[in-house]
């Protein structure tokens, strides 16, 4: 080798070292350019802040941007399903792009591979629209009523905003939970408010909880949840890129194009209404019987379910006893089309049999939440570690 | 190796040598390249001025262009690209019709014509259109190195830089062709079988049928980078052979094994590292608004490939010994 050759070959290197400090340099460049200058400000003023944005109605300044979605729960496999499912939401990565207008002028695209699902929301009127089928509904919801994701076939993503999960989460800080602030974080280019709510009680599975807030906007930008001692967000929601600019008109604007088939729903109508009684009925049923251990963060759900009825369900699928380990679950990958029974089944082989002095049982646990089927009915539920779901399934 | 000086890429020396060399065979395209170079460019003037430089680095270009054009090989493989067009429009416009079942693209090219362009890209940038240009641009080296014709290109004083730059330039050429005749194809197909007017786009909006063919053309020329970028990869492979068909089939096993790794939804994180991953993104120009950012994460990714495989074609061209 002469020296010439190591000065030739040191061009491909610097190329490969540029290009490797591109793909890093997001990282990088924040971590060089130390914290980005935020005031301090204390939990309380910032939840305060934080409340005003997201409770007051059409109080979010127009925005456009991208929305990633990522889950690592440690589920046990779950079988191959359809990309616009809501069991693919529990694993991978989902990207949708969102454009805010105003209260009422929302678009959110999930883009995938030469298809496009799209809901677009203007004034009263409602269009879901996709590509895959060429299908465009119209929606139309009754002044008032925002459509609730469960009753609409709406894309799984838009109840997944940042500022509806933060909602959510914000309405449950109380005394269990140990709230701090931090000031120097980033999300999508900007500085941003970390509010950390971690639980103060070590039976939970969850670490901690971030809420990112826009430092200017107090916009919700990002929702992590950390399980208990891992160093990657088990789940994270979040914008990579975001605008504070009104979106052009057009994307708000929707004509059902030539060709498309068109159909119609008017949501509140009597079939949906009905359909809707029907599940709050079938609601407050299970919450009749579902009772609650424990309380704050480690608190198990406990609702009458057999293990009979599940495994008849299942068409008759034996008992597992024994059949423990994550080594069985590989094989259902290619078996179903997500049909709940092959779910059941690679869930189940993944459990653990667990024993006390209430009894026997099944333990299935994943990063975040922990659930215990038992032999005599009862099914426990609860972000905690597998020792207090047993502790739970002793409270009768 | 025998040549001692193959590490200092003296074009006079071996140009002062050319008389002294084995002789080989005049076949019929060594002939044939030959007859486009001027005199003057191989006559050894040391310092040339940059113009003529220029000017004797397109006669290069367009000689190789020339060859790469009129070879039989290269024009079946268009002849068969532009074929695929046909058959998909003519199978969906004879069994397409009356089924509610069909997926929406295919549904779509039924209600306009120019949609048939991007479904033959969907199917045609996944494995065809990457033999295609893995041919030509595996061939570009090791074909000249098999066939012994490499030192004569050589003896002229053009460096092997230039070489090599023409060689690329070749290649990405072909790329381009190769997408705008699969694109002219599936146009004329398309428009003859379906009606054509308003296009409808992936997120329901309707643009005009001007509209549309712009954004044809954005596609092309994507899509066109992108195998120019695959171009990058299966020169840099052709300059460590002397085999062309090793570096051919070398480019399409990495093809292949980069498809196979993608389908693997556990490797979900390493596939923006893969070429293959980013060929797809055309579809960002049916969108509405397009979208601009998918574009341009593929288009750098491309632009990494050609200089990372660029690179690494031209430290392992220049210092190699040419021994054919």
């Amino acid at each position: 080798m002469r020296r010439g050759t190591f000065v030739r070959w040191g061009v491909p290197i610097a190329a490969a070292a540029v290009i490797g400090a591109a793909i890093g340099a997001g990282p990088v460049i924040a971590a060089v350019r130390g914290e980005p200058v935020l005031p301090e400000r204390s939990a309380e003023q910032l939840l305060a802040d934080a409340v005003a944005a997201t409770g007051k109605d059409g109080g979010l300044p127009p925005m456009s941007g991208t929305v990633q979605q990522t889950a690592s729960l440690g589920l046990p496999a779950l079988p191959q399903t359809g990309s616009a499912s809501p069991l693919s939401l529990l694993s991978g990565s989902h990207e949708v792009k969102v454009w805010y207008g105003a209260a009422d002028k929302l678009r959110v695209a999930m883009p995938t591979q030469l298809n496009e699902t799209n809901l677009i929301l203007n004034g009263g009127q409602a269009w879901y629209w996709d590509s895959a089928t060429n299908t465009a509904t119209k929606l139309t919801v009754k002044p008032g009523t925002r459509p609730a994701g469960t009753s609409t076939p709406v894309p799984q993503p838009a109840d997944l905003t940042p500022q509806q999960v933060a909602a959510r989460v914000l309405a449950n800080t109380g005394e269990h939970t140990a709230v701090r602030v931090i000031n120097t974080a980033q999300v999508a280019g900007r500085p941003v408010y970390q509010l950390v709510l971690a639980p103060k009680d070590d039976g939970s599975l969850v670490q901690e909880i971030r809420i990112a807030l826009d430092g200017e906007t107090y916009v919700p930008l990002q929702v992590q949840v950390y399980a208990r001692g891992s160093a990657e967000p088990a789940y994270q929601v979040g914008f990579t890129q975001v605008t504070f600019t009104p979106p052009a008109e057009e994307n708000f604007a929707f004509t059902p194009p030539a060709g498309a088939k068109v159909e119609e729903r008017t949501l509140g109508a009597d079939g949906i209404g009905q359909r809707a009684e029907e599940r709050a009925e079938h609601a407050k049923d299970v919450a009749g019987d579902l009772k609650v251990v424990g309380d704050g963060w480690t608190s198990v759900a406990v609702v009458p379910f057999s293990l009979a009825d599940l495994t008849a369900a299942a068409n008759g699928q034996s008992g597992q006893n024994g059949q423990s380990g994550p080594a069985g679950d590989g094989g259902d990958r290619f078996g179903g089309e997500g049909d709940p029974r092959a779910l059941l089944d690679s869930v189940l082989k993944s459990a653990t049999p667990v024993s006390g002095t209430w009894g026997s049982g099944k333990l299935i646990k994943t990063k975040l939440v922990t659930a215990l089927l038992t032999d005599d009915g009862r099914l426990l539920v609860g972000a905690v570690t597998p020792e207090e779901i047993v502790k739970a399934a002793g409270v009768r | 190796m025998s040549t001692g000086d193959g590490a200092t890429p003296g074009t006079a020396t071996l140009g002062r040598r050319t008389p002294g060399l084995v002789p080989v065979t005049e076949t019929m395209r060594t002939s044939e390249r030959r007859a486009p170079e001027p005199p003057p460019a191989a006559a050894p003037e040391p310092p040339e001025p940059a113009a003529r430089a220029m000017g004797a680095f397109w006669r290069l270009l367009g000689s190789e262009l020339g060859l790469t054009f009129r070879r039989p090989r290269n024009l079946v493989m268009l002849a068969v690209l532009a074929m695929v067009p046909v058959v998909v429009g003519v199978a969906l416009r004879a069994f397409g019709s009356g089924d509610d079942d069909m997926s929406g693209i295919v549904q779509d090219v039924a209600g306009n014509s120019l949609m048939l362009t991007f479904v033959s890209f969907s199917f045609l940038v996944l494995l065809l259109m990457p033999v295609a240009v893995s041919v030509v641009a595996g061939d570009s080296i090791a074909g000249e190195a098999g066939g012994g014709t490499l030192r004569y290109l050589l003896a002229a004083p053009a460096g092997r830089t230039r070489l090599l730059a023409v060689k690329y330039l070749n290649a990405a050429v072909y790329a381009y062709a190769v997408t705008a005749v699969v694109a002219l194809s599936a146009l004329v197909t398309g428009l003859i079988l379906f009606p054509a007017g308003d296009v409808t786009l992936l997120s329901g909006t309707t643009i005009s049928l001007g509209d549309g063919l712009l954004r044809i053309a954005v596609a092309v020329a994507y899509v066109g980078a992108g195998m120019a970028a695959l171009a990058a990869v299966a020169v840099a492979l052709s300059t460590f052979t002397e085999v062309p068909i090793g570096a051919i089939a070398g480019t399409m096993v990495l093809v292949i094994v980069c498809q196979v790794l993608r389908a693997i939804p556990e490797l979900a994180v390493i596939t923006p590292y893969l070429l293959p991953t980013w060929f797809t993104n055309f579809d960002a120009v049916l969108r509405a608004p397009i979208d601009m950012g998918a574009l341009g994460e593929g288009l750098l990714a491309f632009g990494a490939y050609i200089v990372l495989f660029g690179s690494i074609a031209w430290a392992r061209f220049s210092g190699k010994d040419i021994t054919s």
